[in-house]
């Protein structure tokens, strides 16, 4: 067999390419996150204009952190770790930059449309269809890119980083299109098509993923790369890197419905979102573990590298996070915590320590590679790590302090649990005012850390070459038939097929496991016990079958580790598992049909335009509309919130923060005057309010041109509204928006029955309104 | 195809450090055979307490799980939040049992703590509507003016208990009574009859 040597440039281009977008879109972000957190403490820097109110910038904040920042860093480490860990060039120089620029386009176009209003009123899902579907694209290229890449490998078998990596794109490619299935109403406007509890319950199976396939696993890809390459020191344990990258991947996905612990959601799927958050504990810290202790040997470089610095940290701030985040969903806790600001503590502790520490130990430890010349300053990078950390720090405690404060006072209830002890909502507030302050500065001071980083990165690369890495890799001549045949038998050889990727002992076994575990759970009776029954059979033969045949286990799983498509296939149906389980049964189940209790009024065409208003400004990021069972929110807002009672909303409002109070049941509490100089002057009703002020609502006009295109999409999704012309639409509006207008004259306040207030103050009068129907179906049971 | 490893042959010299340069430490530690572009991984024993920790999840999941969800032991949260609701209901009949009468009222309103008191209450809960001044609608605020002699609802004490327990939904006064509870209503009826002088009794 003769040898021929090939050298293999790398395209690391797009590498530096999405470096720079990495550093300066994550200065955007960051600056916007900062500004966004002073108005919470100084309203008037809402400037009463409506591209810079709170509501609009905070999802510009959470997208161009998550997409932007972390989106440009993670294909960059991808691109650059994949290519050395396959020994491969990108498969396609024009896929690389449509894949960069295609994004870039797309981060421009969230940053125009968000501040503009056009929102799908999603929690990091806002981004309005046209851009969904460029989205879906370009992940596509991302995705062709890079398995073309691994199918053009000349290393035949698949590093744990290139696991993740893989877990990734498909992952991400499910959560993002099935959460972002809509059904436009115009060129910039849709209604997704799962509405109310369903779509809670898909948003937050997407939303707790994003972080878990976004934020988490491409950059514990990129750990696995980078610090051993920092460390110069081997991965802890290939065994741990196995079970923790399966159990993790998999696990995850049940977790999405500990965001919504003590809502409306049915109680199994709450109970399943606990437990499968605190099965997740151990997963995470397997990954912390491989991370850490790959520096034994090699503690003496925390002193003296900011790389390696920057890496520890991050990765103990992933620690600390994966333990956090189990502990906030147990339902006790979430009691506690959720709708405050320790949630907001618990997101940044994973933004700014895992995410931010990690891009920034992979920069510094690129930069000198990409463009072949020494850290301008390695002082300036130490200095970037202690201004980033006290950063945090203070960041993080505030936003402890500030939740837990939030939490115990909105729940404190005094005389034996019959009262408020803080009936003034904005008690709270106030009392946390110095805390979000101290927030703003620990913001600060870890964006102007990121600026140092920028400013270094700049006098590195100023006047450099860049330079693209290299490796020489011998392959056999191609010549002769003969050595052809005998290399096409050694990658037979090689090849698993998908028998035996399926038909083996541990796929096998899994399978058994989870379905009969699903058995248990959502069975009951006879089924119930099958499943107990079936779950230990298979524990008993699984732990038999180890010690027998453990070795065979090991053979199987290192050959399918050369073959990528297989082992992609696994990956996808264990990631899919926990959304079918979950999301089938809602889907059927949950819907008004079959609600037994309340079930919402369906909105007039006005109360749907003034919704649509209250989706466009982003009322959602501070206002819940979610009373929950929990008997502090029952004293202070109503009634527990019933599944029936926003079945009929597209999108779902219940929110997840309360920066304000709860608005499930506001409807009727307060004259339309109260909502008209409440919304033109906050401060005017309650003082110290930080709310925005919004004065353009009493100018513009209602779209109500768009209702009628809006009414059929809502009648296509199951609204029940008849059969309605444009012209009953419009006569619809005007009659409701005059008596509106009229009352308002009566109480002293003057508002044409066309602006957009009007149409507000309509919908904020209907939240809360139901039927209660469990009468005339028990009637016609019988 | 087959390949293998040639020597990194990046043309600067940051990349070229090779990961094996260690020594010393853990050398009874195994080492895979493979490498990828020069890392080299161990293969390490899982930690005891790291699958404690996993397997105890698995277990709190399956005891937690049947007796949510299948023993019926525990409440369901509809369940538990109806049982706190009455139990609440049933202290604040008890609490209200003690009724008020025109002549505590008025008793309290010349008392400076329940004054006070009733004065904190009525700024945080009852000023958005009917400002700090108590003038209401007289000085552009929403609700009624309650220092000057016009009462749409009666100006007798009880009158006004009525209305800040049960609202006037329709003028838009909510029940704020259930909210701020007897004590507090109390409280601010104190205070509002403060701008107020008590009638002269007929004799009977």
């Amino acid at each position: 067999m003769s040898q021929q040597k090939l050298t293999i440039e790398y395209n690391d281009k797009v590498v530096r390419q999405f470096i720079l977008a990495c550093v300066i879109w994550g200065a955007v972000g960051m600056l916007v996150g900062v500004f966004v957190a002073s108005q919470l403490n100084f309203w008037r820097l809402n400037f009463n204009l409506p591209w810079l109110t709170f509501g609009r910038l905070r999802p510009l904040h959470t997208n161009a952190v998550i997409f932007a920042f972390v989106g440009n860093m993670m294909f960059a480490g991808v691109y650059y770790s994949t290519q050395r860990l396959v020994k491969a060039r990108l498969a396609s120089d024009f896929l690389s930059q449509l894949h960069f620029w295609g994004w870039q386009l797309i981060i421009v176009a969230a940053a125009i449309t968000l501040p503009l209003g056009f929102t799908r009123g999603k929690e990091y899902a806002e981004l309005i269809w046209p851009i969904n579907i460029a989205v879906a694209l370009i992940w596509v290229v991302f995705a062709v890119n890079f398995f073309w890449t691994l199918a053009r490998r000349n290393e035949r078998a698949l590093y744990v980083a290139i696991w993740f990596y893989i877990a990734t794109i498909l992952t991400v490619a499910m959560l993002y299109i099935v959460n972002h299935l809509s059904i436009p109403t115009s060129l910039l406007h849709s209604y997704p098509i799962f509405g109310g509890v369903q779509d809670a319950l898909v948003q937050w199976w997407y939303g707790h993923n994003a972080v878990a396939f976004f934020l988490t696993t491409p950059i514990l890809g990129i750990m696995y790369y980078f610090m051993p390459k920092a460390a110069e020191r081997p991965v802890y344990s290939y065994q741990l890197s196995i079970v923790h990258f399966w159990s993790l991947v998999f696990i995850y996905i049940w977790a999405g419905p500990h965001h919504l612990l003590n809502t409306a959601l049915p109680g199994w799927l709450q109970t399943m979102g606990m437990t499968f958050s605190l099965m997740l504990w151990a997963p995470s810290w397997g990954g912390m573990l491989n991370g850490l202790l790959t520096l034994r040997g090699a503690w003496d470089k925390l002193r003296t590298e900011p790389v390696i610095k920057f890496f520890v940290a991050g990765i103990t701030f992933y620690g600390m996070a994966t333990f956090e985040g189990p502990l906030l969903s147990i339902k006790a806790v979430s009691a506690l915590g959720h709708y405050t600001d320790w949630i907001i503590g618990h997101v940044h502790a994973g933004a700014l320590g895992w995410n931010g520490f990690m891009a920034a130990g992979m920069i510094y430890w690129l930069i000198p590679r990409l463009w072949s010349k020494p850290l301008y300053s390695t002082s300036l990078a130490n200095i970037h790590f202690w201004t980033g950390l006290l950063g945090i720090l203070l960041y993080v405690a505030a936003m402890w302090s500030s939740g837990i404060t939030q939490g115990l006072m909105l729940n404190a209830t005094a005389e034996e649990g019959t009262l408020l002890s803080n009936p003034n909502f904005l008690d709270a507030l106030h009392a946390i005012q110095p805390l979000m302050l101290m927030r703003v500065i620990g913001g600060g001071l870890y964006l102007v850390g990121w600026l140092l980083l920028a400013y270094n990165l700049w006098q590195t690369v100023r006047g450099a070459q860049p330079v693209n890495g290299s490796i020489d890799i011998y392959v056999e001549a191609k010549t002769p038939a003969a050595s052809r045949d005998s290399a096409s038998a050694a990658a037979d050889k090689e090849r698993i097929g998908w028998l035996p990727t399926f038909g083996n002992g541990p796929v096998i076994l899994s399978v058994f496991l989870v379905g009969f575990a699903s058995l248990w759970m959502m069975g009951s009776g006879i089924v119930s016990a099958l499943g107990i029954a079936g779950s230990l059979v298979t524990l008993i033969a699984g732990y038999a079958l180890l010690y027998s045949r453990g070795k065979d286990w090991q053979d199987w799983y290192e050959k399918l580790l050369l073959n990528a498509l297989p082992f992609s296939v696994l990956v996808f149906i264990s990631v899919a598992a926990g959304g079918l389980v979950q999301i089938i049964p809602t889907v059927l189940v949950s819907k008004p049909d079959n609600v037994e209790d309340r079930l919402q009024i369906p909105y007039t065409p006005l109360e749907l335009a003034g919704r649509d208003i209250y989706v466009r400004e982003g009322c959602y990021n501070c206002h819940s509309q979610m009373i929950r069972t929990m008997v502090p929110d029952v004293l202070r807002y109503g009634d527990y919130s019933r599944l029936g009672e926003s079945i009929y909303d597209y999108p779902f409002q219940w929110g997840s923060k309360r920066t304000g109070p709860d608005l499930a049941r506001v409807g009727g509490k307060y004259p339309d005057v109260w909502h008209l100089r409440h919304m033109e002057d906050p401060r005017s009703i309650s003082a110290g309010s930080n709310m925005p002020s919004y004065p353009w609502l009493s100018t513009n006009n209602t779209d109500v041109a768009a209702l009628p295109s809006k009414i059929n999409v809502q009648r296509m999704l199951g609204v029940p509204y008849g059969p309605l012309s444009p012209q009953q639409i419009f006569d619809d509006v005007n009659a409701q928006a005059k008596a509106i207008s009229k009352g308002l004259r009566e109480a002293g306040a003057y508002v044409a029955p066309e602006k957009e207030i009007i149409a507000l103050i309509a919908y904020l009068q209907k939240l809360g309104q139901s039927e209660n129907v469990a009468a005339t179906r028990t009637a016609s049971v019988r | 195809m087959s390949t293998h490893d040639a020597t990194n042959a990046s043309p600067h010299s940051y990349a070229a450090a090779p990961a094996t340069a260690h020594a010393g430490a853990a050398t009874d530690d195994i080492i895979r055979e493979h490498t990828f572009d020069g890392i080299e991984e161990y293969d390490k024993r899982l930690p005891n307490w790291w699958l404690a920790t996993f397997y105890g999840a698995i277990a709190f999941w399956i005891g937690y799980w049947f007796y949510v969800e299948q023993a019926q032991i525990a409440l369901s949260p509809e369940a538990a939040i109806e049982l706190e609701l009455s139990r609440i209901e049933a202290a604040k009949l008890a609490a209200n049992s003690a009724n008020l009468d025109d002549a505590t009222l008025w008793q309290m309103s010349r008392n400076a703590v329940f004054v006070n008191a009733g004065r904190e209450t009525f700024n945080s809960v009852c000023a958005s509507c009917h400002l700090q001044s108590l003038k209401g609608v007289d000085e552009g605020g929403i609700g009624h003016n309650l220092v000057d002699d016009e009462w749409a609802h009666g100006g007798n004490p009880t009158d006004i208990l009525a209305v800040i327990n049960n609202g006037v939904l329709a003028k838009g006064m909510p029940a704020w009574g259930p909210v701020i509870g007897a004590k507090k209503t109390s409280e601010v009826i104190a205070y509002i009859l403060s701008h107020h002088t008590e009638p002269a009794h007929e004799e009977s």
